[in-house]
């Protein structure tokens, strides 16, 4: 198990090095110069001023030299200034990143809460009102745009009747974690994150549920008298499961690219917001940053997935 | 016991109609044929291309309106069937919603069909002549394939909106830059496993071309796939240019598309709420019949794969 993991981790290198690659080149082969950036609404400063910047910046050196000398910086945790806050972009990113979380992590429950049991009832029941009622709101839920559910769930539950907020983390005047004011603000953009999970799992578990069960242990089970409650249980659904740890990369991605959205809708302020209104705001450190750890999260995401992967599954090796 | 059931009545039910093979594209026509789904969805489909192509002859002749036009006296106005230009109302400036979604359609469409096709071509050629090839052109396709995977889209797109402003067909080609990994993915596994087949060594003994090979004999195994891939891709490309729109960083006003009028009546929920229904239904049905389109052309390419190749949740 050690050896896998350490295998995944050295396989992350190259991917890492194409997103640190591709996030810098993006910035420099851009047609916005990063010091007309910089001095964005700046209007006192000369063009000697912009040499002076643009040679202290090192924008001047050829562009391998700037990129070794980017990635130097990045290893020293070095990912800017913000050029709206004037603060250390990481700060302003890892400070957000918990905020995200809650509701990425809270997602991911809710998805497999609701999702395996829908799974499992389509594929028990295959062909009855359920198996369609399922397949018909997996197909809908892939094809809901997420922020106009969000904005749905609004109108309705919070402008229209006020049984939810309308956005943020907490109540005006309230600033907690663990209470219930906090669990109300988070009902929505959980459950709407979740849709693209919950439509999906069913439809990737219902195909394993009915592969396995037609397993020849499946009926020694059955046939030595066990429940059938039991056999689904502990023979089918734990075996079927196993494919369905890699569709968790996916659902993941969708989360992390989701928080964008959501986190718009409904104002709260975690990577995506932070992210956005960087983005508005034409603070490019912060945008770059943003992009390079919301990627890392995921590389350390998809490894986790990997080790899950391969701990359900010891047939499972690194190719 | 439910698959007993099912045997018993294949066992007992008259027997099933068998027509004999007539080819790969005929035998799928002739299943499209029959199958009332898709073929609705197509229809529906096919109903928003021609409305989106005559978005300019309808506007002129029978909301007679066109998308930018203003009329603050009539601004706010509830859906209504008084005059055909404000059957959907009309915005905060009396625009006629009816009218911009008619050329939101167009916006959308085809962004979506515009990336699909360069997905397509991408994730074809790189797939077909990764898995075909090997070696170090296979590790640099799979290098930027988990890459790209690697990197949330929505905020890939963000960067790039920062950086650049976005017309539609740039927009276009740049969803269908990010959007080929699964096509590559799906052509570069069924290439690497069609190499070995005993028809590919055959070609190449006779003296064939490796682009013959591919052109000739690969691609044209794995196109039905593709076809079903791409209808997915349609789907979520929309999705994708709708949400950027969204949020400002995609097609930008006065240019009308589905995701920048839910931009605009977001900011009306409270007064308008009627506006941000008509955009998100529009993406909603769109999506959906390109998604039912593409499981059933699944269905009729291939009934063997029933199940097996379908929407995946939309890495947005």
């Amino acid at each position: 198990m050690g050896r896998f993991i350490a295998r995944r981790l050295v396989q992350a290198v190259p991917t890492l090095f194409g997103v640190l690659l591709l996030t810098f080149l993006l910035s420099r082969l851009s047609p916005s110069d990063p010091v007309q950036l910089m001095l964005y609404g700046n209007t006192e400063v000369t063009s000697e001023d912009r040499e002076q910047l643009r040679h202290a910046l090192g924008l001047d050196q050829p562009l391998p030299i700037q990129f070794v000398q980017w990635l130097w910086q990045l290893a020293h945790l070095d990912f800017g200034n913000s050029i709206y806050y004037h603060r250390p972009a990481l700060d302003l990113i890892l400070e957000r990143i918990p905020n995200s979380l809650q509701i990425s992590l809270l997602a991911l429950v809710v998805t497999v809460g609701i999702g395996i049991p829908l799974g499992v009832i389509a594929a028990l029941r295959r062909g009855r009102p359920e198996d369609h009622a399922i397949r018909i709101f997996s197909v809908l839920g892939h094809a809901i745009p997420e922020f106009w559910l969000g904005l749905l769930f609004v109108l309705t539950f919070a402008v229209q009747n006020r049984w939810f907020p309308i956005g943020s983390m907490n109540a005006v005047g309230v600033d907690c974690t663990l209470c219930f004011d906090r669990v109300w603000h988070l009902v929505g953009p959980v459950l709407v994150i979740s849709i693209a999970g919950i439509a999906n799992l069913p439809r990737i578990l219902r195909t394993e549920v009915l592969e396995v069960i037609s397993q020849d242990y499946v009926r020694t089970a059955r046939s030595k008298g066990l429940k059938e409650n039991a056999v689904v249980a502990v023979h089918v659904l734990r075996n079927a499961l196993i494919p369905v740890v890699t569709s968790f990369g996916t659902i993941l991605l969708v989360f992390f690219s989701g928080s964008l959205i959501i986190e718009r809708v409904f104002n709260w302020p975690g990577l995506g917001r932070l992210t956005f209104e960087a983005a508005v705001s034409k603070d490019f450190p912060v945008v770059q940053g943003a992009i390079i750890i919301a990627s890392v999260l995921l590389i350390l995401s998809y490894i986790l997935r990997d080790i899950a992967y391969a701990w359900v599954d010891p047939r499972i090796k690194v190719r | 016991m439910a698959t007993s059931a099912t045997v018993q009545r294949v066992a007992v039910g008259a027997p099933e109609y068998r027509r004999a093979s007539a080819g790969l594209w005929s035998d799928a026509a002739w299943r499209l044929r029959h199958d009332p789904t898709t073929l609705l969805a197509l229809f529906v489909v096919l109903l928003f291309v021609v409305i989106a192509l005559g978005a300019d002859f309808l506007a002129a002749n029978f909301f007679h309106r066109a998308f930018s036009q203003q009329d603050i006296l009539s601004s706010y106005e509830k859906p209504n069937t008084d005059e055909a230009w404000r059957w959907l109302g009309t915005d905060e400036l009396g625009r006629s919603q009816a009218v911009r979604l008619l050329y939101g359609a167009r916006v959308s469409l085809f962004v979506g069909g515009f990336g699909a096709l360069t997905a397509v071509v991408i994730g074809l050629t790189a797939g077909v002549t990764a898995g075909y090839f090997r070696g170090w052109w296979d590790d640099v396709v799979v290098w930027l394939v988990t890459t790209l995977n690697s990197i949330p889209r929505l905020y890939l797109l963000l960067i790039v909106g920062v950086l650049w402003r976005l017309e539609p067909l740039p927009f276009a080609l740049l969803l269908g830059s990010l959007g080929w990994l699964g096509i590559c993915n799906y052509a570069r596994g069924q290439s690497i496993a069609l190499r070995e087949r005993e028809y590919i060594l055959a070609a190449r003994t006779v003296g064939c071309s490796p682009v013959r090979l591919m052109v000739r004999h690969l691609a044209p195994n794995i196109l039905p796939l593709i076809i079903v891939l791409a209808m997915i891709e349609i789907g979520q490309l929309i999705l994708a240019e709708s949400a950027i729109s969204f949020i400002g960083f995609g097609i930008q006003p006065p240019t009308p598309s589905w995701g920048n009028m839910l931009t605009n009546a977001s900011q009306y929920l409270g007064k308008a709420p009627y506006l941000i229904v008509p955009p998100g239904l529009a993406v909603l049905i769109t999506v959906l019949c390109l998604y039912l389109i593409g499981d059933g052309l699944r269905d009729a390419l291939d009934p063997r794969l029933r199940g097996s190749v379908g929407p995946r949740p939309r890495a947005a």
